[in-house]
């Protein structure tokens, strides 16, 4: 696995967090140990998002600006890594 | 709106290609019970829906199956990569390739694209959130079945994963329709429209 891969790996399974809790909270949303879990791993998503973005490019079209190759170079989400 | 992501929800890396095992996944990509059809179903009832829970809970759900749409693209787009024709002779692909090439389409396996005519946007709460767990559940039942087809780990894997979303899906909209329930006149349940009709609500003076 490249570090790319790893990073992404890492920083997909916070946002997949982020996703769950975020869809939980929709019809529990009293839970506190739940909306504090959710802050938590959105903390660390920011952290290594930026850190993959610094390192690899823009992740979303809000962070683009100023790197617009690295948003149109490969890999696309669909392509294996050596495309 | 939305705002694209350059990433997976799930992280996919097919090394193997398997034209006839794409032939069968595309059926949730835009099959019947496939994810363009979650998508498209959750994203066009929650329009007239009168309780905010519900509201966003068919936003963040019908959002997430767009991210599944996704991966079952890249799955279909990484098992058919670069194939031979006698890859695709052998495989049984050519009545796919004739029309689409290697390109990703949404139809269903039996080759039937994809149709609005497979789900439903009633207009009735009770009824769509009804709709919405039995789509949850067919949908489950289309990922088992797929897995029978699966020895690949390198598919199984996010196969499981799709497949695990569609049970905690069942599971948001089963506490939905409990939040919509406790709202109503527990006589009226399903006698009434709750997003048309105005009979069916608790007395006020009783909340």
């Amino acid at each position: 696995m490249t570090e790319r891969e790893r990073m992404l790996k890492n920083l997909s399974s916070y946002d997949f967090a982020i996703i769950e809790l975020h869809i939980y909270l929709d019809t529990h949303p009293d839970d506190l140990s739940a909306a504090n879990a959710m802050k938590e791993y959105e903390a660390k998503s920011r952290i290594l998002r930026s850190e993959y973005e610094e390192k690899f490019g823009p992740l979303s079209t809000k962070n683009v600006s100023g790197n617009r190759w690295a948003w149109i170079s490969n890999p696309w989400p669909w392509n294996r890594q050596e495309e | 709106m939305w705002v694209y992501e350059k990433k997976l929800e799930y992280p996919i890396n097919i090394k193997q290609t398997n034209p006839a095992l794409a032939k069968i996944i595309i059926s949730q990509y835009g099959g019947p019970d496939g994810e363009l059809g979650a998508s498209l179903r959750y994203l066009s009832q929650r329009y007239s829906v009168p309780y905010p829970e519900i509201k966003a809970i068919l936003t963040d759900i019908g959002t997430e199956e767009l991210a599944h749409l996704e991966m079952v693209g890249t799955i279909v787009y990484q098992l058919t990569r670069n194939l031979s024709m006698d890859e695709i002779k052998a495989a049984g692909f050519q009545d796919y390739f004739v029309d689409h090439t290697t390109a990703v389409y949404p139809t269903a396996a039996s080759g039937m694209p994809y149709s609005a005519s497979t789900m439903q946007v009633k207009g009735d709460l009770l009824t769509d959130l009804h709709e919405d767990l039995a789509a949850e559940q067919k949908a489950r039942t289309t990922y088992d079945n797929i897995l029978r087809f699966c020895d690949d780990p390198d598919v199984i894997d996010p196969i499981r994963f799709l497949r695990a979303r569609e049970i905690v899906h069942y599971q948001r909209f089963g506490e939905g329709l409990r939040i919509v329930t406790d709202k109503l006149d527990s006589k009226n349940f399903y006698a009434f429209n709750p997003e048309f009709d105005k009979c069916h609500l608790k007395n006020k003076k009783n909340k």
